[in-house]
């Protein structure tokens, strides 16, 4: 019995033996992406993705608990918008927007359509009005009307958002997108700023205002792009808010002191406008 | 005859990243259907090997969904996450040319988008790859 097994085993692997080698099967090539170390990464970094849009914001604000009220927290703001200085109309439509998009829940009807009429006169003096000042439009009836919810209207609003940006990068020119950014940016951080310190909530100050390398970018631009473009006090006060802004947003923890100086700060540049 | 050649040149480059990007437009209102909006979507023409990093604010409690198309000629988009010190977060390393990675982040701060075309269709020497970071 156990030789019979033996000799089917010498058998089966003589037969094995004897069969020709199977060519080696090729292996498809997989091509795997390099990790990259911090230098490559901060060597190659484009901004065009850095900053947070206002839409965006609003959704952090609503996540951290952080939403009633807000409209009256909006100073009134009369912004010219038929003004000739396009960079001066950029920034002022970037706040325009965040006012809008961030108050959209709890603005009332009258100054909600109040804030979409200055974003479309700032869109319109970019010379992007056309498509967005017809969406706006329609926007505006469905509002007056009560005919779109508040919460379809955050959606509807950030979908004109999406729009407005590379439409006024196509119309206006790349330069204008920073710039809008930009009034967006601080509006919003301002806006923010106000009501943490009225909720006197540091965990969500620490979540919502800690962006560094957002306020890096925007002093990088001015100093590159503002001289000559602005009065010398603009920039002037500019630059040291950024600074400042920087300085508070690279803390490890935000206390109450540093959401009420990013709100003096904020202010300060605003009111320049 | 060279201006001409150069318009064509440009106008096949233009139209890689048209197609990714139309790729890309797609996704992006698929999204909005199911609450994702867009931060930012951008385009580039990449070479075999070659990327492009995007530095992004992430925002503690938003959800993030970075997604990319690359053309036809690009047969391998690969996307990675790193955090600001250049640690690797999160990576899509399928072999297609769609890539999505999801991610939460659990502090507010800032991060490091890389997009890499690390496989071209047979010969073509670029091809056209387009990337929106979304969020909800």
């Amino acid at each position: 019995m156990l030789s019979s097994l033996i000799v089917t085993l010498v058998l089966a692997g003589c037969s094995d033996a004897e069969k020709p080698p199977e060519p080696p099967k090729e292996e498809p090539q997989v091509e795997v992406a390099p990790k990259l170390d911090a230098a490559a990464l901060a060597a190659a970094a484009e901004n065009i993705a850095l900053v947070p849009s206002p839409a965006e914001m609003q959704r952090a604000l609503e996540k951290n608990g952080i939403q009633a009220g807000l409209s009256a927290m909006v100073p009134e703001r009369k912004l010219k918008m038929d003004i000739e200085n396009k960079d001066v109309i950029a920034v002022r439509t970037g706040v325009v927007l965040a006012d809008a998009l961030l108050t959209v829940k709890d603005a009332p009807k009258e100054k909600l359509v109040e804030r979409l009429a200055a974003v479309k006169a700032g869109v319109a003096a970019l010379g992007a009005g056309g498509d967005i000042g017809a969406v706006i439009d329609d926007l505006t009836a469905r509002i007056t009307n009560d005919s779109v919810s508040r919460d379809d209207l955050v959606k509807e609003l950030d979908e004109m958002h999406g729009a407005i940006i590379p439409e006024l990068k196509y119309e206006a020119g790349e330069r204008c997108v920073p710039l809008i950014q930009a009034g967006s940016w601080l509006a919003g951080s301002n806006l923010v700023a106000a009501a943490l310190s009225t909720a006197n909530n540091t965990s969500a100050a620490t979540e919502l205002l800690r962006q560094p390398q957002v306020a890096d970018y925007f002093l990088k631009y001015v100093a590159a792009e503002g001289e000559g473009k602005a009065p010398d006090e603009v920039i002037k006060q500019l630059d040291g808010t950024l600074k400042k802004l920087k300085e508070i947003a690279s803390k490890p923890s935000l206390t109450i002191d540093d959401v009420n100086e990013v709100k003096a700060q904020t202010d300060a540049v605003l009111g320049l406008l | 005859m060279l201006s001409s050649l150069v318009l064509a040149l440009s106008t096949a480059a233009l139209a890689d990243e048209k197609a990714a990007d139309d790729c890309l437009k797609t996704k992006i209102w698929e999204g909005y259907n199911t609450g994702w909006a867009v931060r930012t979507a951008t385009s580039a023409t990449l070479a075999k090997g070659e990327h492009r990093i995007y530095l992004v604010t992430l925002y503690a409690g938003n959800e993030y969904k970075i997604m990319a198309c690359g053309d036809t000629a690009v047969t391998n988009v690969d996307l990675v996450l790193y955090d600001a010190l250049g640690n690797e977060l999160a990576r899509d390393g399928h072999q297609d040319r769609e890539p999505v990675l999801s991610y939460k982040a659990s502090a507010t701060d800032t991060f490091y988008i890389a997009v890499h075309a690390t496989a071209l269709l047979g010969a073509a020497t670029s091809g056209g790859v387009a990337t929106a970071v979304t969020y909800k």
